[in-house]
């Protein structure tokens, strides 16, 4: 949450040094300056102006005219503002004047010439108010210029740590500014009057939700607008002005961090309040104007018979207190965090109270704040201290906790002298006693985030100053160690796919339960479903790459880039069986490849082109070589062009071209060639390594065989033929074309095969190659009828 | 026998004669070779003349063969230079013949990329493998304890709603918000000396922005040891971002809160663009990379050791933090667009 801090404001209490220094050190301390913002007015000319007399303007409905003096000066301006009254101090705009960028000229309305113009708060870049006339107070001297009641100020917007609520305030930052720059601080002063503690007056009935309320009856208060010294610091901190009271409630707020309510304490039905649950049914008119049904599990400030307050986070437009409010009911309290986060979560309203109230704020806070709250309004709205109750159930202990010299250094890495570190925290607060080696410690009660030495650490180190330790590497004790081993064949599939043309895709995790397309994976269950999705197209972890992956080829498809090729690594999740097990998060390796033509002699090369990559990805990282074999029907799968990856005789994944009905599901036209592998089981953990052998002594000799076969006679029992009957010599047989045509008849197809023939002994004559080919030509004559062109 | 033309040599001066007219209208190389082999080959004529020397009286035996040698070494030598000729005559108008478009250059056969965060991850793991680190990975989907509780953030926690979760159905488990959970995990499976760094996807229950996302990559790193100190994260951090970004920035290292680490420290590098002077891509000329801090003493104790004996540092990055920066992507949601004219760039 973003916090607004005047300049100006802070320097009531530290004599803060140029803003440029102190948003550096603050920001190094771990308070982020996230913008310096010079604040000044944009208007010239704008006095402080007196109401001296109202008629209407003859002949206008809408609009009167305002008699006012300015000084010594009477001037008659047409306005069409109805919230003024005689005696008013209103900003009046002379004529010549300027607001921002408009220049104000003497008009005239009806035959009566308005000489300048009375301003509203949003005219004069004070406020977000339109409804009328901005009302100064009643001290603001009539001529005066209304830029000597809103000085130039600097103002740093704060983006603060959950941690510190205590900073949510400008004493909180003086107090940061005191420590990092060695100033001292000079806190605000409240009330010394102490009254005792009417148990009358306030009753805590659900204790659970409240740790602390303190509560202060002030009569004979007269409500009016704030000075404009109080205005001039609201509106620098983003609040809106409302009244005195209000007004010292939220100056309280960002001076002490404590947020306050008032209750106009004539409006509260037996003049008391009580701390409870909402009742079932209870509703409450809030100061935003809205009605809300409250839950049970909401805690509510009441009167005697209903909820005047929303405990923490709004208060209730019934005892609001207004200009007619003559006795006024003061709330500094300390409500439970968590319940005001889940009640500001379902209600749907973060306020500047509930946002601090919800860091958990000490209820050390409240008392202070009261009394600050009631000198305030005495000072500003007159009235007298009458009643006070302070309900404290369980009253904080502090914990003293030790900081020894070496756990500084050990901990930071430098050596901070013990007098400066002492220096550090008595700055911030802390109370410390004993010397040099071992400190004794006391968070101030403001404190609730500090705990242990190494909070202390903290403290004292970001104070000291983080950019002032060294930069040190730690020593080299650490056994060598190679990288996680995994990552390794990972990275060097990677850089094989990526060699052979595909490029590296990263998809969703979360996938459509509906769109996910079964891959017929061995032990693939069923999908693991998103409790809280936020979207149906992601409402279940993938079991498969591909359906993230046709996702993607979809996508480039559309982006006018057919024929893409894309690969993914990545973690597939399968249920394990319960809902509590850790589901199995096999990695996977898939690819598809977008073939744009239809023909199916397209999509045939790209498949090949695929199985290809697959086989060199087997050679590079592969536990074993792989072989293909013509798959079971595979859900998802064209049932004539896929195939099984064999690996030691077991499976370990699927490519093929997919079926046309589930490219329809992606509104991909063309074809689709996809494979996917169960990585971990499919590479070695470590790539193998490369183990060279001699090279040979004897030339080889090479032999080009091509056979023709009719029907569906694979190329895997051809080779397995020629192995068997090719002999010791016959050390390499490769697959090198396939051509069906006219020439050939229907039916029929010709495979060429490359045989490479090598001894380590001697160089082979053509006679011993001729013989071992004669024995191939005639098992394939036998076996599959084939017939042998050379 | 035809003893005149043996024991003579008129016709060998005839045979010099012929051949040197046919070498000279030899048109190319092919028929050169071929009248190589007509005169001088195995079947060729001098091949007959020679060995017909051996029927010859001695006395016209010695004449003649010396004669016929002289004649073989003369065709030898004018077949010799006419290939010569011929060859330098070819080679003269090569640059004719076999004229090529020079400026014509298609692309080699499609290329394949790998992904930006592929790239960037391989950067910082060299980094940190060059100071001995190790990579250690978890599960994406987490429990309660890994993910929250043993990291100092109990149910409740105002940290959990910078971290809203995606949960299992029917399940207690959850996507792992953060990399965190591997420290907790790694911990529990080693004792100190560790240095890891753990990359991996994480998920938040966020709309997506150009610069937020539901599932992004972050990289943890952990270094636990007896005697490890803030000084050494700092130069740890400094060593990390000066090897990826160069080692002309400039590194601040700022108070930070995290539940699991005490004292906390956030980290920037100063912007690449402006050179720290401030301007639209950076915040005040910083460019805030990583979160870090020294390993909070409980968080230790959940993961089976002892804070009294040893100590460490941890910090987290956004691995496509890191990759927009340095390959200056603008938009989060490229990273699992997967668009192809994207991913060629990298």
């Amino acid at each position: 949450m973003a916090m607004l801090i005047s300049l100006a404001w802070l320097r009531d209490y530290v004599d803060a040094p140029e803003p440029a220094a102190v948003a550096d050190r603050l920001t190094l301390a771990g308070l982020e300056v996230e913008r310096i913002i010079p604040h000044a007015v944009a208007f010239e000319r704008v006095v402080v102006a007196e109401v001296t007399e109202l008629r209407p303007l003859p002949g206008s409905g809408k609009n009167q005219i305002a008699r006012v003096r300015t000084g010594g000066d009477l001037s008659e301006v047409v306005t069409g503002a109805w919230n003024l009254r005689v005696g008013d101090r209103v900003p009046y705009a002379l004529p010549g004047s300027r607001l921002g960028e408009r220049v104000i000229e003497p008009k005239t309305f009806l035959g009566v010439t308005s000489q300048g113009m009375l301003c509203s708060p949003i005219e004069l870049g004070l406020g977000e108010d339109a409804g009328g006339i901005m009302i100064l107070d009643r001290g603001a001297q009539p001529g005066a210029d209304l830029r000597q009641l809103y000085p130039p100020d600097t103002i740093f917007e704060l983006d603060l740590k959950s941690n510190r609520p205590d900073l949510f305030c400008h004493l909180g930052v003086a107090r940061e500014v005191g420590a990092l720059f060695k100033l001292a601080v000079r806190p605000p002063e409240g009330s010394r009057r102490r009254l005792k503690s009417n148990p009358a007056l306030v009753t805590i009935e659900a204790p659970e939700g409240c740790r602390r309320f303190a509560g202060r009856l002030i009569t004979g208060v007269r409500v009016a607008p704030s000075p404009a010294w109080l205005q001039a610091r609201l509106h620098a901190a983003g609040v809106r002005p409302i009244n005195n009271v209000v007004d010292v409630t939220n100056y309280v707020m960002l001076e002490l961090g404590q947020p306050m309510h008032a209750f106009d304490h004539a409006r509260l039905q037996g003049g008391r309040l009580v701390i409870r649950r909402a009742r079932p049914g209870e509703t409450l008119l809030a100061l935003d104007g809205k009605e809300r049904p409250l839950s049970p599990e909401f805690m509510v400030v009441a009167d005697a018979t209903r909820a005047q307050a929303l405990a923490g986070i709004i208060g209730g437009e019934e005892s609001a207190v207004t200009e007619g409010t003559t006795a006024v009911l003061l709330e500094a309290a300390t409500w439970e965090p968590r319940r005001i986060r889940m009640t500001a979560r379902q209600v749907g309203l973060r306020t500047e109270a509930s946002t601090r109230f919800e860091k958990g704020l000490s209820p050390a806070l409240s008392l202070p704040a009261v009394d600050r709250a009631a000198q305030l309004i005495h000072e500003l709205a007159g009235g007298e201290e009458k009643d006070a109750a302070d309900v404290y159930l369980e009253p904080l202990v502090p914990a003293v906790i030790e900081l020894s010299a070496g756990e500084l250094e050990r901990t930071l890495g430098l050596v901070i002298p013990s007098a400066d570190a002492k220096d550090i925290l008595v700055r911030l607060g802390f109370a410390v006693e004993g010397q040099q080696e071992l400190l004794l410690v006391t968070p101030p009660a403001f404190r609730l985030d500090c705990h242990i030495p190494a909070d202390l650490v903290e403290e004292v180190g970001r104070i000291y100053g983080y950019d002032r330790i060294p930069s040190t590497l730690p020593g080299a004790r650490t056994a060598v160690r190679e990288l996680y081993q995994q990552a390794r064949s990972a990275d060097l599939a990677k850089d094989v796919l990526v060699g052979c043309g595909y490029e590296e895709a990263v998809t969703n995790t979360l996938v459509g339960v509906a769109s996910t397309l079964r891959v017929h994976m061995p032990d693939a269950p069923k999908a693991l479903r998103i409790k809280n999705p936020l979207a149906e197209t992601r409402d279940a972890l993938r079991q498969s790459l591909l359906p993230g992956l046709l996702e993607a080829l979809s996508l480039n498809a559309r982006q006018d880039q057919p024929g893409a090729g894309l690969f993914e690594i990545g973690a597939a999740f399968w249920s394990a069986g319960k809902g509590s097990d850790f589901p199995h998060e096999p990695r996977l390796l898939a690819t598809v490849a977008h073939v744009a033509a239809s023909s199916a002699g397209a999509a045939a090369v790209e498949l090949r082109r695929v199985q290809a990559a697959l086989r060199l990805l087997a050679e590079r990282v592969g536990k074993a070589p792989i072989e293909f074999q013509p798959a079971q029907p595979v859900d998802g799968f064209h049932p004539g062009r896929t195939a099984t990856l064999i690996q030691d005789g077991e499976p370990v994944g699927v490519v093929g071209e997919l079926h046309p009905r589930v490219l329809a599901g992606f509104d991909l036209p063309g074809r689709v060639i996809a494979a996917e592998v169960v990585f971990d089981r499919f590479a070695q953990p470590d790539p193998p390594v490369p183990q060279a052998r001699p090279l040979p002594r004897f030339p080889g000799v090479r032999r080009d065989l091509t056979v023709v076969v009719s029907g569906r006679i694979l190329g895997n029992e051809l080779m397995q033929v020629i192995r068997q009957r090719g002999g010791y010599t016959l050390r390499e047989i490769s697959m090198q074309s396939e051509y069906e045509g006219p020439q050939l008849g229907a039916g029929r197809r010709s495979l060429s095969f490359g045989l490479h023939y090598q001894a380590d002994d001697r160089t082979l004559t053509s006679e011993e190659v001729s013989a071992s080919y004669e024995r191939i030509v005639e098992g394939l004559k036998e076996r599959f009828q084939a017939e042998v062109r050379s | 026998m035809q003893g005149g033309q043996a024991s003579g040599t008129a016709d060998l001066d005839q045979l010099v004669r012929s051949a040197r007219e046919q070498i000279a209208a030899a048109p190319d190389e092919a028929t050169l070779e071929q009248l190589r082999i007509d005169l001088l080959g195995k079947k060729g004529v001098m091949t007959a003349t020679l060995r017909g020397l051996g029927s010859l009286p001695a006395d016209q035996r010695a004449a003649r063969g010396a004669r016929a040698n002289d004649v073989k070494n003369e065709i030898e030598s004018m077949l010799t230079a006419r290939t010569g000729a011929l060859a330098d005559a070819r080679l003269e108008t090569i640059g004719e013949r076999e004229w090529m478009d020079v400026t014509f250059v298609p692309a080699l056969a499609r290329r394949g990329h790998l992904h930006p965060l592929s790239l960037i991850l391989r950067d910082v793991k060299a980094i940190f493998s060059r100071i001995g680190y190790e990579v250690a990975l978890g599960p994406e989907v987490e429990d309660d304890f890994h993910n929250f509780e043993a990291l100092n953030i109990p149910a409740e926690h105002p940290a959990r709603d910078t971290m809203d979760s995606f949960y299992l159905e029917g399940s207690p488990l959850l996507l792992r918000t953060h990399t965190s959970p591997v420290q907790i995990r790694y911990m529990q499976a080693h004792q100190p000396p560790i240095r890891i760094i753990a990359p991996g996807a994480v998920y938040r229950r966020d709309a997506t922005d150009p610069y937020h996302g539901s599932q992004f990559h972050q990289v943890e790193g952990l270094c636990i040891d007896e005697d490890i100190r803030f000084s050494d994260l700092k130069g740890t951090i400094e060593y990390f971002c000066r090897s990826l970004f160069g080692a002309d920035r400039r590194i601040r290292i700022t108070g930070d809160h995290f539940p699991f680490t005490e004292p906390s420290a956030g980290a920037a590098v100063s912007c690449g663009i402006c050179g720290g002077a401030g301007c639209r891509s950076c915040k005040g000329g910083w460019l805030e990379i990583l979160g870090s801090g020294m390993v909070h003493p409980q968080v230790l104790r959940n993961g089976g050791i002892d804070p009294a004996r040893f100590s460490g540092f941890a910090f987290g990055a956004g691995l496509e933090r890191l990759a927009m920066l340095k390959y200056k992507i603008a938009d989060l949601r490229a990273f699992l667009d997967d668009d192809v004219r994207f991913l060629r760039q990298f």
